[in-house]
């Protein structure tokens, strides 16, 4: 049986993928990741899940984002006022980062 | 966990699920969540009758996506607020329908035109980011989690809520009255949203202490301040002479308190204050109208449940 194994780095951070491991139950599967993904990149904490349980949605099925112009819902957009505070300007930050992750122009 | 190592250890999301939590930590910070996933719920419903009135298509696209996105941080702060493990999300929804549930002082007046719009989309919305962005070092994990999103989005929504305000004021005459008008209603409340003066405060202390919160009312208010009076007198507001607010030497700002009227303030916050009454009833309807849905999506969750257990 396979477990998708995620680490969190430190305290408050996100759980992220990290890779899997092969265990016959959830007390092994544990043991395992702690040896195989626990061990020289920082841990505080892993998850382990069945593989069999993760459900996949990919971008040939779905249309992530929507495929028509949604630039409504973008802070970018609004261009002629300047964000009101240092949150609003990170956030904006954030988007814009995001947005050209995504491929936008 | 007693409270003692939890004062001791209260760090920017220091604990989490996985943590053995006092009761007294775990009911603070339910209060705290559930009041500010109300808060969301209500504020959308506010402002929901907007994308129908909006004036143009954009402004349409844009109140739908934004009203969209406010159900969605309700719907996340439930579930952050569910994982201290005191009170269901339905108990939660339950109690927001009966009248128990508190939320905003803002959420509880009525909303007619759209030249208000930018009092909730502009001013209230900027007060509630400035306030989240300090959320995101709260001791709760999931609280904090929960406003790294809100705070990703709620760019969009601040700074299309100024270019309503922007709009609007150099538009007619008439539309810049009808701004000004809807502004000198809405700014006591505005001013009140950060509650009363930090010594009046009833929960401040412990949630402090316990680094759920990281500011003071009057800290996030007078930030507020610093940023957003400016900008309304950019866009040539005028700011009422009450309540009056005295700038002090360091900068921050010192509001009157006796100016403004804590009475509505705290028949608002017993959900005692009658506009507020009918949108808590609103509210209440439209959950109970779409109850089957709710109805079906339990028996899905039944159906698999037993079929899963079949399989084992």
């Amino acid at each position: 049986m396979i477990w998708e194994v995620f680490r969190q780095e430190a305290a408050g951070d996100y759980h992220t993928h990290c890779g899997n491991v092969h265990a016959p139950d959830r007390e092994m599967a544990k043991q395992f990741a702690v040896i195989q993904h626990g061990r020289r990149k920082p841990a505080h904490s892993l998850w382990v899940v069945p593989q069999d349980e993760v459900a996949e949605v990919d971008e040939d099925e779905a249309d992530f984002g929507g495929s028509t112009d949604k630039s409504y819902r973008w802070a970018m957009t609004y261009n002629d006022v300047e964000p009101a505070a240092r949150e609003v300007a990170d956030s904006e930050a954030e988007q814009a980062e995001a947005g050209a992750d995504r491929g936008d122009s | 966990m007693d409270i003692a190592e939890v004062r001791d250890r209260a760090g920017p999301r220091e604990f989490n699920a996985g943590d053995d939590m006092p009761e007294e930590y775990r009911e603070a910070a339910t209060r705290m969540i559930q009041f500010h996933a109300n808060s969301e719920i209500m504020g959308a419903y506010l402002e929901r009758p907007f994308v129908r009135q909006a004036p143009s298509l954009d402004r349409k696209l844009a109140f739908s996506a934004k009203v969209q996105d406010e159900i969605g941080h309700g719907q996340l702060l439930y579930r952050a607020a569910e994982s201290l493990g005191v009170k269901t999300r339905d108990e939660m929804l339950d109690e927001l329908a009966n009248g128990e549930g508190k939320f905003l002082n803002c959420f509880h007046y009525p909303m007619d035109s759209w030249a208000e719009t930018p009092m909730i989309a502009f001013f209230v919305d900027g007060a509630a980011m400035r306030r989240q962005a300090t959320l995101k070092s709260s001791s709760w994990e999931p609280y904090a989690h929960a406003m790294d999103k809100v705070c990703f989005e709620e760019g969009f929504h601040v700074k299309h809520g100024e270019d309503i305000l922007r709009e609007l004021m150099n538009g007619s005459r008439k539309e810049q009255r009808m701004v000004q008008d809807a502004f000198d209603e809405w700014w006591p409340r505005i001013v009140q949203f950060f509650g009363p003066t930090d010594d009046d405060s009833t929960h401040h202390g412990f949630a402090e202490e316990v680094g759920l919160k990281q500011m003071t009312n009057d800290q996030l208010r007078s930030a507020f301040l610093n940023a957003y009076v400016p900008k309304a007198e950019q866009y040539g507001l005028e700011i009422p002479e009450y309540p009056r607010i005295e700038e002090r030497d360091d900068g921050t700002y010192e509001v009157r308190e006796s100016d403004l009227d804590w009475d509505e303030f705290f028949a608002i916050a017993k959900n005692d204050y009658e506009p507020g009454v009918g949108q808590i009833d609103g509210r209440a309807r439209t959950q109970e109208a779409v109850e089957w849905v709710r109805g079906v999506l339990d028996e899905r969750e039944q159906a698999a449940g037993t079929t899963a257990a079949a399989a084992d």
